[in-house]
């Protein structure tokens, strides 16, 4: 269950608005903004795969400029790999993933 | 209440980001102490791009654990991209090599062996080679992403034993054309400038770049100087795709693909015509050339005169208006400081060199260089493609501390530092990588030392190339950490560690080495790359019988390889190679890199001056202490590069030069290529971190709406890209991005319907021989709706 500390940043005039929007994702603490558009969060989620999708989806918001990622603690899949369990989502790729939605190429 | 370790954990990355921005959270500090305990945070690079951003590894139990950036380095301030904080998964990745793996015949399944066997072997083929052919018939192909103490290593038993400059490099697919650049118009290789001038420029000129996806952490610099001051800091972009970098430009210019010469041209014309040039400073620090022959301004500006805004908008393709390029040129000329900044887009072409020089024009006409927020900046793209490669001696005609191999004086002063004798080093260059995998393709290379990097996949039509690392009388050793679709035309596969699981320095972009020690075991039994040529040249020696390679490895007998081994390689390179070069290092010893934050930039020819830093701008007096040692008048820049012996900036007069390939009736598209956020290189390594995979699973063809109207092309159908060369099939994207006429492919894919590298061409530069990856002309056609498709690593 990876923890990250990230530094969204998006044009000053649209920090409110932003701000409310990223609100409603239940895996994203935002934990201040300030005058300049940086606005700084945390994501807690379930998986590497998880932070991953939300990074990229909050980078396709059309007021978000950049997803600044500063701190990453995976400590609990380490720990797991270490102890020899297998993950959800392993490393590796022995397999093929589902084929993408095409709506996603669009 | 109670808080758990996990509560710990989220306040110390707020904490984290918040001081990257100077934000004052309401969370007490002692969080971050609650969250460490039990975690070493180990210091190093990043293993990814030519930013080289610092960044610490966390360690519990003697497994990696994390990633977070410095945030008291000078090169990101804490900032990590996406690609960045993943690429440690690769430490602990079941794909990972572990054991040597041998087979006779490339027809036949590897076995594994051990390292005594391997060794041998690797040994003995080379000597085989070599008294069947000397030092023509081997060669090394080596890697901007190897440590500098590795490619040092290699080339000087490639060179001092072996007597072969079949020395080369991935770096020549992407950085040749800058070294051109920057050693015919400054005379000198390697920027100013560097990274600190983002933060000081009123105007940025992205050109070829980018650099949102490719170097996301300077681009967030750019961004945040943008953001900061929008009324004083203007963003060029010039690029024939409107990209991610786009977002923040206050203009793009797109144009029809290999034109931007014509561009560059016209702002300097511009720049001329209305008086905004630096008088002054060209008259005190410039040369004109023209070929051979030093000419002058009125022969310049009659030169640059033809290239008016209205005819280059015709030649660019009508994309821009001729005010468009006045308005930029006037932005670019009297801004209180212009950075520009380049990538492949100007490298990886057949007048790549001209590109660079014609920017470098550009620089030196408004005499914005030397002064801060000022500079002609190349980014890199590989980690050590600047340390390693072009300072280190790993291409075929430079030895290390920039030293041109058929300079006699030069040799000799390498060949004493190694103590070999007078003369053992072949004065002519070896062949460039285009010229070495024709070698290979004939057969007249019987070994090649391929290391970590995939050629099969990343030279450009790579289909014919492909065909002599197929042959069977071509015996290919591969060192790396996962196996590539390389590995598998190799006889020989050798597992190495990572990075964090050996020490050793990367030379970033802006002329600045790191350390990154060793923190973590390898897994297996994968080994170092110091230790495997030091092990392999001794073997090779005595089959030989040859003592002059075990003099090569002498000063390196029996140390540890973990540290003791790469910092008297370290020592040997910058105390004896680096001294009195312009890229002296011999202030950055290990004892010194190891206490910076963020490393040393050179030349730092003192410890007391490296540990300052070092130098931030060159050629620049009471800045860069060559520039007072080498000091021959009174002015204030000393321009003491090696290639320029009048020792003044040199302005070319290059004209419009077409690409070797543009589109007719048969092949009647542009295609470019290029790299995506989530990918690096061949994705050996982020294709097997899921979620970077996830992210980008296969590469797919950008497309102008227009075009995929006429074409009948809807958002995710199947489309062929065929060129005179090879075929490529793979879904479609349709949105403006690519100007009309011109489609854009992602060259990570491995999966052979979408190798992007089967299409493209390989003309080169007749200076750099660097090739014209970034254009070529394909036929595109539909060939069905949209399919599900299965990502390929090998």
């Amino acid at each position: 269950m990876p923890i990250g500390g990230v530094v969204i940043t998006c044009r000053a005039a649209h920090r409110n608005a932003v701000v409310r929007d990223l609100k409603h994702y239940s895996i994203l603490e935002v934990h201040g903004a300030d005058d300049k558009g940086n606005i700084v969060a945390v994501i807690d989620s379930q998986t590497s795969e998880e932070m991953e999708t939300l990074i990229d989806t909050i980078n396709k918001h059309e007021h978000i400029l950049n997803v600044g990622m500063t701190y990453l603690n995976t400590e609990d899949e380490a720990e797991k790999m270490a102890r020899g369990e297998k993950l959800t989502k392993p490393f590796g790729f022995r397999k093929p993933l589902e084929p993408p939605d095409t709506d996603e190429l669009k | 209440m109670a808080q758990s370790r996990r509560d710990f954990i989220k306040k110390a990355a707020a904490l984290s980001a918040a001081s990257y921005v100077s934000m004052k959270l309401p969370i007490s500090g002692s969080n971050i102490a609650k969250a460490d305990e039990g975690v070493i945070w180990h210091r190093g690079s990043c293993r990814l791009c030519g930013v080289g951003c610092r960044v610490e590894l966390g360690v519990k139990n003697g497994e990696p654990m994390g990633l977070r950036g410095v945030s008291d380095s000078r090169t990101n301030y804490g900032y990590v991209c996406m690609k960045g904080m993943h690429f440690w998964k690769c430490m602990r990745h079941p794909d990972r090599l572990t054991m040597p793996l041998y087979r006779k015949s490339k027809k036949e399944s590897f076995k594994e062996i051990s390292w005594d066997q391997a060794l041998d072997i690797a040994a003995s083929e080379f000597a085989e080679a070599h008294k069947a052919g000397g030092g023509s018939a081997v060669a090394y192909y080596g890697s901007g992403q190897a440590l500098t103490e590795e490619t040092y290593l290699f080339q000087k038993i490639m060179r001092g034993g072996l007597q072969s400059n079949n020395v080369e490099g991935n770096p020549r697919l992407c950085m040749a054309s800058a070294v051109g650049g920057y050693l015919t118009s400054f005379g000198a290789d390697e920027p100013i400038g560097g990274y600190s001038d983002l933060e000081k420029a009123h105007c940025f000129f992205i050109i070829g770049s980018n650099t949102a996806e490719a170097h996301p952490v300077l681009f967030r610099r750019i961004m945040r100087r943008k953001l900061d001051n929008p009324n004083d800091v203007k963003v060029i972009n010039v690029d024939p795709r409107v990209s991610q970098t786009s977002r923040i430009a206050d203009k793009h210019l797109q144009f029809k693909p290999g034109t931007d010469l014509a561009l560059l041209n016209s702002m300097a014309h511009v720049i001329i015509e209305e008086n905004l040039f630096d008088d002054d400073f060209l008259t005190k620090y410039t040369t004109f050339k023209s070929g051979k022959e030093t000419v002058d301004f009125d022969t310049y500006k009659t030169q640059v005169a033809k290239y008016t805004p209205e005819e280059t908008a015709k030649i660019c393709g009508d994309a821009f208006s001729p005010e468009d390029v006045r308005e930029v040129a006037r932005w670019f000329a009297t801004s209180k400081g212009t950075v520009s900044l380049w990538t492949m887009g100007l490298n990886q072409r057949k007048r790549g060199v001209w590109a660079n020089n014609l920017v470098h024009n550009l620089h030196i006409l408004t005499g914005q260089l030397m002064k801060d927020g000022a500079d002609s900046l190349s980014l890199t793209g590989q980690p050590n493609a600047c340390g390693g490669v072009r300072e280190g001696g790993g291409l075929c005609h430079i030895l290390p501390g920039h030293r041109p191999v058929a300079n006699e004086k030069l040799r000799s002063q390498v060949e004493q530092a190694w103590g070999v004798p007078a003369g053992r080093i072949p004065p002519k260059p070896g062949l460039h990588t285009m010229a070495m995998f024709s070698a290979v393709n004939e057969a007249k290379i019987k070994a090649i030392w391929i290391n970590c990097t995939s050629p099969v996949q990343s030279l450009p039509n790579c289909n014919l190339y492909n065909e002599g690392m197929d042959r069977d009388d071509v015996f290919i050793v591969c060192t790396d950490i996962f196996h590539t679709l390389t590995t598998q035309k190799a006889n020989l596969v050798l597992p190495t560690s990572f990075h964090f699981e050996k020490t050793g320095v990367y030379g970033c972009t802006e002329r600045r080495s790191q350390i990154t020690k060793k923190a973590i075991s390898s897994p297996g039994e994968a080994k170092p790359e110091v230790w495997i040529i030091r092990e392999w040249a001794s073997r090779l020696a005595d089959k030989l019988n040859d003592p002059i390679i075990t003099q090569c490895i002498k000063p390196f007998e029996g140390l540890e390889e973990g540290y003791d081994l790469p910092k008297a390689i370290w020592n040997e390179y910058s105390q004896k190679l680096t001294a009195h070069r312009d890229n002296d290092l011999r202030g950055a010893t290990y004892e010194v890199l190891e206490q910076m934050a963020d490393g040393v930039q050179w030349p730092a020819p003192t410890e007391e001056f490296a540990l300052t830093g070092g130098t931030v701008k060159k050629f620049v007096k009471g800045r860069d202490p060559m520039a007072d040692s080498e000091s021959k008048d009174d002015l204030p820049y000393q321009f003491y590069g090696p290639a320029h012996p009048d020792r003044k900036l040199w302005i070319w007069l290059r004209d419009q030069a077409d690409p070797e390939e543009v589109p007719d009736s048969e092949y009647p598209f542009y295609l470019s290529t290029g790299r995506i956020v989530d990918h690096w290189h061949t994705m050996s390594m982020t294709g097997r971190i899921p979620e970077l995979l996830r992210a980008n699973p296969y590469a797919y063809v950008e497309i102008n709406p227009k075009d995929a109207q006429k074409l009948g092309i809807k958002p995710g159908d199947m489309v062929e890209l065929k060129s005179r060369r090879g075929v490529n099939i793979m879904p479609a994207k349709v949105y403006e991005g690519p100007v009309e006429g011109m489609v854009f492919a992602y060259w990570h894919d491995q999966h052979e319907d979408r190798m992007i590298n089967k299409v493209t061409k390989d003309a080169f530069d007749p200076g750099s021989k660097e090739p014209e990856f970034k254009i070529c002309a394909v036929q595109v056609k539909r060939v069905s709706g949209p399919k599900p498709l299965k990502p390929f690593i090998v």
